[in-house]
């Protein structure tokens, strides 16, 4: 609006098209941004070539309406499973200039989850933990019910097993109590 | 006037003010010496500590112990926050050895780090943390101590992250803030219980006020706390990935200092848990199951740091079962002979992977008790006493402790845990000391390797005399505040000599195989069990950000979008319209003769009801 201001002026004509000018230079080109679900193959074609694709790699997501549209379904593998000696241009990233993002990208970075194989598979790793964390939690409980060092009697105290302490009456007799002889 | 109290006050608010000065002056925008880490950081915590030495002592011989309000900060008509300090037995012994142990560790930084472009950056950033970690042991209130926990794990955070160019450090500052963030959420949880309950954030009114309370909620809130801090079990795994850092950050933080301050909390705050059996026992079995969990991670580990990482953790799980036996002295006790001969063992390791050129694969390494002789006996000095050598500074915490357990009425499992633990601490430290010093070396001669700089000789010689001495130190000159229990069998009072020596004997029958040959043996379960931390990085730390970032990208995208811009609007009430019209219309068969007939027989049968 400014530039619209500026511009009526008549002076300052060439600033108003440097402004629109820069304007329309920022952000994507239209024919760059994500489209509708390409239903022929030539719209197939032009997406794989959208996206820097190969026609034989390009796999959009289904088109069930979840909204993804003509984004290609990249497998997910997690950016530390890359080569760590290649190099890069991104080198930090292991990405190269150009290369068609992940949907789920901030999600594969180096920092968080990662896809990498490990030595042991999947379910024996969350089998064997399950199972020491479940052995344990049984085992402390165990050892609840079966505590160390269980009295083998009940506890003697003095004072006729502290009857005046415990609130018995001064003028009353109490009962003697003994568990056991000293 | 009485002199105590005001010299008490004094030096201890001289204390804090000496270690502010150089952060306070490094605000200044010119441009620092590069001795300025040097000159005026490490000197102001010398100074501090010697200073700090003042009230300790007055302590001692008086039993002087005081606490400070110095400044109402906020005030609402129900409710105060004040700048309150206490200074009572536990912070007075604690800041002259936290200052001890951060001199020692800043001297040598200034070797370790010398060729550090930031040099004063990292001082200033350690200087920062010890402040927060004073600010923590010294806080009367739980405000000034929280301020105090989030500056130690912010500064955690930077400075495991030093070298931010490298993404596994990256990587493990993450994780260190969002699992202490997890735990965080239990102090709130607690301080929240706290103010809307007891009206105060100060300890001495939260005490007098707990009787009337059933505190089961704050404390399980304060034990979640604790976990996420001292890297228990469940929330542990940070504490390994946190030796990324620099070895003067482990040595500092992740051994002697922030961690323990979860267990800080826990004994500041013990009054609260004295009578809940709940709280004890989880602390106790949370603390056996800890204990157990890392010294079995660690026996298989490879890198020195990790080793000495996870033996830290398998000391903390050990501390926060001595909470659950109700010994809060006994756990602070070992907090601070454990301060010593850990930040020692880190001091020693960070020798000797800058002497073989940032090697720090015990596997090859070897022979350096020739090449290194103090450092090696250090390393040897520190791992005795980490395993209770009697009469070494860990023996005495370390011994007591087993002592009272073997004594108590608790959980038997939580027992033989803690013992089985205790031998693998033999094992894992004697295997350290086997791939380390003894045997031939494993590496190439191409460092020139000497022990001829002060500034690492000094602070780790420093450190020695302080595992040597410690804890008898200690224990002669503070009474302890529950009596121990004198008679016990002989097999219980030597349990935990017993099984060190078991544990010390088995891994030298283990060390003498690894120089014969063996046929290949395939690898065992167990090994990798141990090898991959019981593979609770490897899942937990792929499943749950996983599922709570596709779940967080979903709702984001596609629920609310869903929801809000299409099925409770158009298509909703499109999708409810067709639904209601297809359940009308389905009995609508088009059957109209039956309809009639229907028709007719009903209202004839109601008119004759109707009539009759």
């Amino acid at each position: 609006m400014a530039a619209r201001a500026l511009s009526k002026s008549g002076r300052f004509d060439k600033v108003y098209k440097l402004v629109i000018g820069s304007r329309s230079a920022s952000g994507v080109s239209k024919g760059s941004l994500p489209g509708p679900y390409p239903q022929t193959p030539e719209e197939r074609a032009a997406a794989a070539k959208k996206y820097n694709l190969r026609l034989e790699d390009y796999q959009p997501y289904p088109d069930d309406g979840k909204g993804y549209g003509d984004y290609p379904m990249l497998p997910n593998r997690s950016q530390q499973e890359r080569d760590p000696w290649y190099s890069w241009d991104h080198p930090d990233l292991r990405r190269n200039w150009g290369e068609s993002m992940h949907w789920d990208f901030d999600m594969y970075t180096r920092n968080r989850v990662d896809t990498s194989p490990s030595p042991v598979d999947w379910s024996t790793m969350s089998k064997t933990l399950l199972g020491y964390l479940g052995f344990m939690l049984l085992m402390f409980g165990l050892g609840e019910v079966f505590p160390m060092y269980q009295p083998v009697m009940p506890k003697q105290y003095p004072y006729n097993d502290l009857y005046l302490e415990r609130g018995g009456d001064p003028e009353k007799q109490p009962k003697p109590v003994k568990h056991y002889e000293i | 006037m009485y002199m105590t109290p005001m010299m008490l006050s004094s030096s201890l608010v001289l204390t804090l003010n000496i270690l502010l000065y150089p952060l306070l002056t490094a605000l200044d925008p010119t441009p620092k010496k590069p001795q300025w880490a040097s000159t005026h950081v490490k000197t102001a915590v010398s100074t501090a500590f010697f200073i700090s030495l003042i009230p300790l002592m007055m302590f001692l011989d008086q039993g002087t112990e005081s606490i400070m309000i110095n400044w109402h900060w906020m005030n609402t008509s129900t409710f105060d926050i004040n700048i309150s300090f206490k200074f009572d037995h536990y912070s007075l012994i604690f800041t002259p050895i936290a200052l001890f142990v951060s001199w020692s560790i800043l001297e040598f930084a200034s070797w370790y780090m010398h060729s550090d472009p930031y040099m004063n950056r990292f001082f200033k950033y350690l200087l920062l943390f010890l402040v927060a970690m004073i600010v923590l042991v010294t806080a009367n209130n739980m405000f000034q101590l929280f301020i105090g926990w989030e500056g130690v794990g912010i500064m955690s955070f930077l400075l495991i992250g030093w070298w931010y160019g490298r993404s596994d450090a990256n990587t493990a500052a993450l994780q260190a803030v969002l699992y202490n963030r997890v735990g965080d959420i239990g102090l709130i949880l607690s301080m929240a219980w706290m103010a809307t309950n007891m009206n105060s954030w100060e300890i001495q009114q939260i005490f007098f006020l707990s009787k009337d309370f059933n505190m089961t909620l704050p404390l399980l809130g304060l034990i979640l706390a604790a976990t996420g801090k001292s890297a228990q079990f469940g929330l542990h795994p940070w504490l390994p990935s946190a030796m990324e850092g620099p070895t003067p950050v482990s040595a500092l933080l992740h051994s002697s200092t922030m961690v323990v301050a979860g267990i800080f909390l826990l004994i500041r705050l013990h009054p609260l848990m004295e009578n809940n059996q709940l709280a004890l026992t989880t602390c106790l079995c949370l603390g056996a199951l800890t204990t157990l969990f890392t010294a079995t991670c660690a026996l298989t580990q490879n890198d020195i740091k990790k080793i000495v990482a996870f033996s830290t953790s398998s000391q903390l799980g050990l501390m926060m079962v001595t909470i659950g036996l109700n010994q809060p002295q006994l756990a602070f006790l070992h907090i601070c002979t454990h301060a010593f001969f850990k930040a020692m063992l880190f001091l020693c390791s960070g020798s000797i992977i800058h002497s073989l050129n940032d090697e720090q694969d015990i596997r090859k390494m070897g022979g350096l008790h020739k090449l290194m002789p103090f450092t090696s006996s250090c390393l040897t000095i520190g791992s005795l006493a980490l395993t209770g050598t009697p009469f070494l500074a860990g023996f005495f915490s370390k011994d007591a402790i087993i002592e009272a357990l073997n004594t108590s009425h608790l959980n038997a499992w939580a027992l033989a845990l803690t013992l089985i633990a205790t031998s693998f601490t033999a094992v894992y430290s004697f295997r350290v000391v086997f791939f380390v010093t003894m045997g031939t070396p494993r590496f190439l001669p191409l460092s020139p390797i000497n022990e001829n700089n002060p500034a690492v000789i000094n602070p780790i010689k420093r450190l020695a005399w302080g595992s040597i001495i410690a804890g008898l130190i200690i224990t002669s000159n503070f009474l302890p505040l529950k009596s121990p229990v004198m008679t016990m069998p002989f097999m219980l009072k030597l349990a935990a000599l017993f099984v060190s020596i078991i544990g010390l004997l088995s891994a030298m029958e283990l060390a003498a195989m690894t120089s014969k040959q063996f046929k290949t043996t395939p690898t065992l379960p167990l090994h990798n069990f141990s090898n991959m931390l019981g593979f609770f990085p490897s899942t937990i730390h792929r499943l749950m950000p996983k599922l709570n970032l596709t779940l967080g990208q979903l709702m984001a995208t596609q629920l609310l979008d869903q929801s809000w811009l299409e099925k409770s609007g158009p298509k909703g009430i499109a999708s409810m319209q067709i639904k209601m019209s297809t359940h009308a219309s389905d009995p609508q068969q088009g059957m109209i003769k039956t309809y009639l007939t229907i028709f007719l027989l009903t209202s004839t049968l109601a008119i004759l009801l109707m009539l009759l």
